[in-house]
């Protein structure tokens, strides 16, 4: 195992002190791993790697050309920390977090810090991070800096130094969890036998935290997630803290602000929020008063956070401390902010912007990292160690015009830590770590996580170890002198009787309208592949005169838009709208919107149902020439995954609002489609045979077993139209329809009822003997049934959808 | 005791808008500052349909500020403001002291406290950023020996001179870059520039929102910019203090000058900026006059 683990002169090994001899508090990891065999840590390893496949742990990476979704790279072996040298790290932590939100204070307050040099003025002028409208904020209880995390790396010397701090919208503390959720069910005993230290205190202090800090009022204390959306890198871990914490997860679309008071929209109407846990980067948070092209924003935040009607975590304009040039003045603020000396250095960093650190930068080049003092520049870190003469020359260029855009930092040579090998053999190899550690802000002061997110450089010598850049990461292992107490669980519930009835009303409206039109378009899809695949049947069966249906199948794929009038190509016409995307109305581009619609859907539904998507969508047979056969095949695999998608609604979603409205768009689009094709087999169909409408349906057998004939008229429309046990049948729908709008309209009143129960009391009390084609009532019966399936998608939008819509502009006037 | 002139200022945005709005959340900068040379005897801002959560506050850089709110559906909303000021010369270009440029460049010394209210000033802006192009364009202007007050007349008078006046060249987010590449634009472009030329040389400069007198003034020509919100530059010497160039009239801003309030650039001090819901496209009128009372 360890034939292959490399010594490095001049780099600190995190597992072994000398060759062969691991440092004391590594010990039981590395006995473990000697004792089990190959075969038993592969189970292990396909294990853990089963787990993240199955709980959809990604890390979005934009510029990634393989899709969004990149498999999160855990590494089970975790990086082990001892009690005593934790003690001094999370010392370092508490510090440093208590001085920046001292400095936020002063920046956004009395601005002391300027105005007697002890931090440049300009340093901070130039700072996009620095946002005026912030300025004269007092956030409850004057803390600013709620979650801070810090970039941690080790010298050849063995000593910890900070390579950055993030103020911002920290991420990792998600990943890091889930990290520790699977590697500590890797290695169960081990896990209990070394006493590593829990995490669930830390996020109970999170949430605790930000419940006694929020202020109160309008019902009980709520607090949101606001995330950018599931095309930031990490919205995964978005949800998954957002369900942790028991916060909803909402983006800015799903809040306004009335009165100077925040509210989450919901299809109960507007509930209070008390405090957000921010993880939009501050600038895009209020399209008012902040970057006016953010579309992402809630108009008027600012202002309420300026009443202090709403707690912000992290305070608005936190992310100033971000920038690596305030590195290089804060021992001497510490010293004067707290009376003692900075306990956790930051690896040598200057701000070119001075004078005698832009001459020493120039100077010394050739060894030192140049990164933007401004993270809204966003270059990527220069290493003067890798220009030759022309690109130095360059470099010093660029420094002398504008000093005060460049941070030079000294590199650090970080320890290295074994990586179990993705081979075979399952190898030792060491790699460069580097450890993000997390603190957030409590009644008493700072607390920090007991572990954290170790990242792992991608190679030996990659110098820069970024989760954007696609590296690996690990669990962090504190251990404890005593044994831990296990007792706590977050689950413990703080939800009382009262509770239950308000959060079950409290669903966003943006989620809603999302779930309604899941349903919709689920159906819209099956809809798309039946009559696709009824229609390309015509070309393959044997003729009869008796039951030729050309004339309604091409009709009604006429009036469902796949077909246009008078196309000499009839089929080539349907193959196209099977298999091209380029067909606007064709199943590639229903399925197309399906998908879009369930990617917002992401964190409510099971990862089941994206995956069926995603495989249709895959699938070989779109996007090139096809056979008849072959696209037939494909409408039948269609046909089949949308009857997979339909049983994990039934079977795998509760029974909510949510899973109403999603199911009356289900049956709305049916009950439209059924009613659409009845009408097309009236006027088109009377002469030919009805076998074509039965298979639409999906009811040719049930006909069969039941009558033993051919089809005829009666007890087709019988079985299609009023039969009430036929999930395909018109007055199946209509009835279920009106079911779901009963419940709702118990909590949120009319929304839609009056209108819809006449159209179903007129179709359930047809007498059997008028279930005939030619019949006028049966025809107003089916149209009146079909406007008011449309009428009611519109009631239904504006009812529970409208203040859904963040179709907001900005404008700006002279 | 130099004479003052007192001014009625009525200013009116319209915005007309394609579909109806449900929702809008507004910030206004419409309340004339007040300075050592300039008094606000009334201001009242009306809102078309009626604004609610209205209230009143003050910016980063101490303007009055305005936000309200309209939730009575809308195609059309309009905002008066009404004030009544009373404005006093500040400065004649004689009363400028005669100190060389650069003291102006110069940050105070070691020990000594920072004024804040300056330093913001030197930084780039989104809107009036240091640039090379603007410290090159600026340069003949500030010869070494140069005395300040001649030096920022001269460039304040280049601008006039090298410049086109012309509606019609530039958007409320041209850049200074393009300004200075095409030679034209309108008071905002031009304040914009002058105060990238003033901060690419390391001297602080201010944007300036307001209006000019609607007519001729003492016996003066007729300014351009009147009818419309109207924009300068101020800038700042040791031992001198704030003073305010007009690079669109090439002169010193003095008693035709109604001051609302001023910021780094225009996004600080934008006269009206607002979100709303519901509507894709706006058409926006604006009248302004500034009648002497």
């Amino acid at each position: 195992m360890l034939a292959t683990y490399a010594f490095e002169e001049g780099r600190f090994d995190e597992l072994f002190e000398r060759p062969h001899q691991p440092r004391p508090h590594w010990a039981g990891l590395f006995r473990e791993l000697t004792r089990s065999s190959a075969v038993e840590l592969r189970e292990r390893l396909s294990w853990a790697e089963r787990q993240i496949r199955e709980s959809g742990v990604t890390y979005n990476v934009y510029a990634d050309p393989k899709g969004f979704d990149r498999p999160w790279d855990l590494d089970v072996l975790p990086l082990v920390i001892a009690p005593e040298e934790w003690r001094e790290i999370e010392a370092g932590i508490m510090q440093r977090a208590t001085v920046f939100d001292a400095i936020l204070r002063d920046l956004y307050g009395e601005q002391a810090l300027l105005k007697s040099g002890a931090i440049p003025a300009s340093l901070i002028f130039n700072q996009s991070a620095f946002l005026r409208p912030a300025h004269g904020i007092v956030p409850p209880a004057g803390i600013h800096l709620h979650v801070y995390a810090a970039d941690l790396a080790r010298s050849p010397d063995g000593r910890w130094w900070v390579m950055a701090d993030r103020t911002q919208a920290p991420s990792g503390a998600g990943y890091a969890l889930e990290n520790r959720l699977i590697v500590s069910r890797t290695f169960p005993a081990l896990y209990k036998d070394l006493h590593v230290q829990h995490l669930a205190r830390f996020f109970a202090s999170l949430r605790e935290s930000f419940m006694h800090f929020a202020p109160k009022g309008d019902g009980p204390t709520l607090t949101v997630l606001l995330t950018p959306g599931p095309y930031n890198e990490t919205y995964f871990e978005h949800a998954l803290l957002a369900r942790y914490l028991g916060f909803p997860l909402v983006e800015g679309g799903d809040l306004t602000v009335r009165d100077g008071r925040v509210w989450l929209k919901t299809i109960g109407g507007l509930r209070r929020v008390h405090a957000i846990l921010r993880r939009q980067d501050d600038d895009y948070c209020d399209p008012l008063e902040l970057r006016t092209d953010s579309a992402l924003g809630v108009a008027g935040l600012v202002d309420c956070a300026r009443r202090g009607s709403v707690l912000i975590g992290n305070a608005l304009g936190s992310g100033v401390i971000e920038s690596g040039a305030l590195l290089g003045f804060l021992p001497q603020l510490t010293e004067q902010l707290t009376g003692e000396p900075l306990r956790m250095p930051s690896v040598a960093t200057w701000w070119c912007g001075e004078r005698a650190a832009l001459e020493d930068a120039l100077e010394h080049a050739e060894r030192l990292v140049f990164k933007p003092a401004d993270r809204a520049m966003g270059f990527d870190p220069i290493f003067g160690a890798d220009l030759d003469a022309a690109g130095l020359a360059q470099l010093r260029a660029k420094l002398n015009a504008h000093p005060e855009h460049f941070v030079a930092q000294e590199l650090i040579h970080v320890s290295q830590a074994p990586v179990l090998g993705k081979g075979e053999q399952r190898r030792l190899a060491p790699r460069g770590v580097g450890l993000r550690v997390f603190a957030v802000a409590t009644p008493a002061g700072y607390v920090v996580m007991p572990g954290g997110l170790t990242r792992v450089a991608s190679t030996r010598s990659q110098r820069v170890v970024s989760m954007q850049r696609g590296g690996q990461s690990k669990d962090t292992w504190v251990l404890s002198s005593a044994p831990v107490d296990t007792a706590f669980t977050l689950l413990r519930s703080t939800v009382t009787a009262k509770d239950l009835v308000r959060l079950r009303a409290g669903i966003p409206s943006r989620l809603a309208e999302n779930l309604f039109w899941f349903g919709r378009y689920e159906e819209r899809c099956d809809d798309c592949a039946r009559l696709l695949r009824v229609a390309l049947n015509l070309s393959l069966q044997e003729t009869d005169a008796e039951d030729n249906a050309r004339a309604p199948v091409l009709a009604l794929a006429q009036a469902f838009q796949i077909l246009k009038p008078g196309e000499e190509h009839e089929e080539r016409a349907l193959l196209s709208a099977a298999t091209r995307e380029s067909h606007r109305f064709g199943l590639p581009a229903n399925l197309r919107a399906l998908e879009g619609i369930a990617f917002n859907l992401r964190d409510r539904m099971s990862l089941d149902n994206w995956r069926t998507i995603n495989a249709l969508l895959k699938d070989p047979v779109l996007g090139r020439e096809t056979s008849l056969g072959d696209t037939l095949a494909w409408l039948d695999r269609t046909v089949t995954s949308m009857m997979t998608l339909s049983g994990f609604a039934l079977d795998g979603m509760t029974r909510d609002d949510g899973w109403r409205l999603l199911s009356i768009g289900r049956r709305l689009e049916r009950l439209a489609f059924q009613c659409l094709a009845l009408r097309v087999a009236f006027r088109e169909g009377l002469h030919s045979g009805l076998g074509w409408l039965l298979e639409l349906a999906d009811s040719t057998v049930t006909y069969r077993s039941r009558y033993l004939a051919r089809p005829e008229w009666l007890p087709v429309l019988d079985l299609l139209v009023a039969d009430p046990d036929n999930p395909r049948s018109v007055l199946f729908q209509a009835d279920g329809i009106h079911g779901y709008l009963v419940k709702l309209e118990r909590v949120y009143g009319p929304c839609g009822c009056d209108e819809f129960a006449p159209m179903l009391r007129a179709l359930t009390s047809f007498a059997p003997a008028k279930l005939d084609p030619e019949n006028a009532d049966l025809r107003d019966a089916i149209d009146g049934l079909r406007i008011a399936a449309f009428n009611l998608s519109d009631r239904l939008a504006e009812r529970f959808f409208n203040h859904a819509h963040a179709s907001t502009a900005t404008m700006l006037g002279l | 005791m130099s004479t003052t002139f007192r001014y009625r200022v009525v200013h009116e945005t319209r915005y007309r808008y394609s579909s109806t709005v449900t929702s809008s959340r507004q910030l206004a900068h419409l309340k004339p500052r007040v300075t050592p040379w300039q008094e606000v005897h009334s201001h009242s801002v009306t809102v078309a349909p009626a604004a609610v959560e209205c209230a009143d506050g003050e910016d980063y850089f101490g303007n009055g500020v305005l936000r309200f709110a309209v939730y009575d559906p809308h195609d059309e909303l309009v905002v008066r403001a009404q004030s009544e000021v009373s404005v006093r010369a500040c400065i004649e270009p004689a009363q400028i002291r005669p100190i060389p440029w650069k003291t102006a460049q110069a940050h105070q010394a070691i020990g000594e406290p920072v004024d804040l209210g300056v330093e913001q000033y030197r930084c780039a802006s989104p809107l009036a950023p240091v640039l090379e192009a603007a410290a090159d364009y600026a340069r003949p202007s500030f010869e070494s020996k140069r005395r300040w007050g001649d030096a920022m007349l001269d460039l304040t008078e280049r601008i006039h001179r090298d410049f086109v006046y012309d509606a019609t060249a530039t958007t409320v987010t041209t850049r200074v870059a393009e300004v200075l590449a095409h030679r034209r634009g309108v008071c905002q472009d031009f304040a914009h520039l002058m105060i990238s030329c003033l901060r690419s040389l390391g001297l602080p400069a201010r944007y300036v929102s307001g209006y000019v007198l609607t007519r001729e003034h003492q016996g003066n020509r007729r300014l351009v910019g009147a009818d419309a919100s109207h924009a300068w530059v101020a800038s700042h010497c040791p031992g001198i203090g704030w003073v305010a160039f007009d690079p669109t009239n090439a002169k010193l801003a003095g008693t035709e000058f109604v001051t609302l309030g001023w910021g780094r650039d225009f996004s600080d001090v934008t006269p009206l900026r607002g979100v709303v819901l519901g509507a894709a496209t706006q058409m926006l009128s604006v009248a302004v006059s500034v009648q002497p009372v």
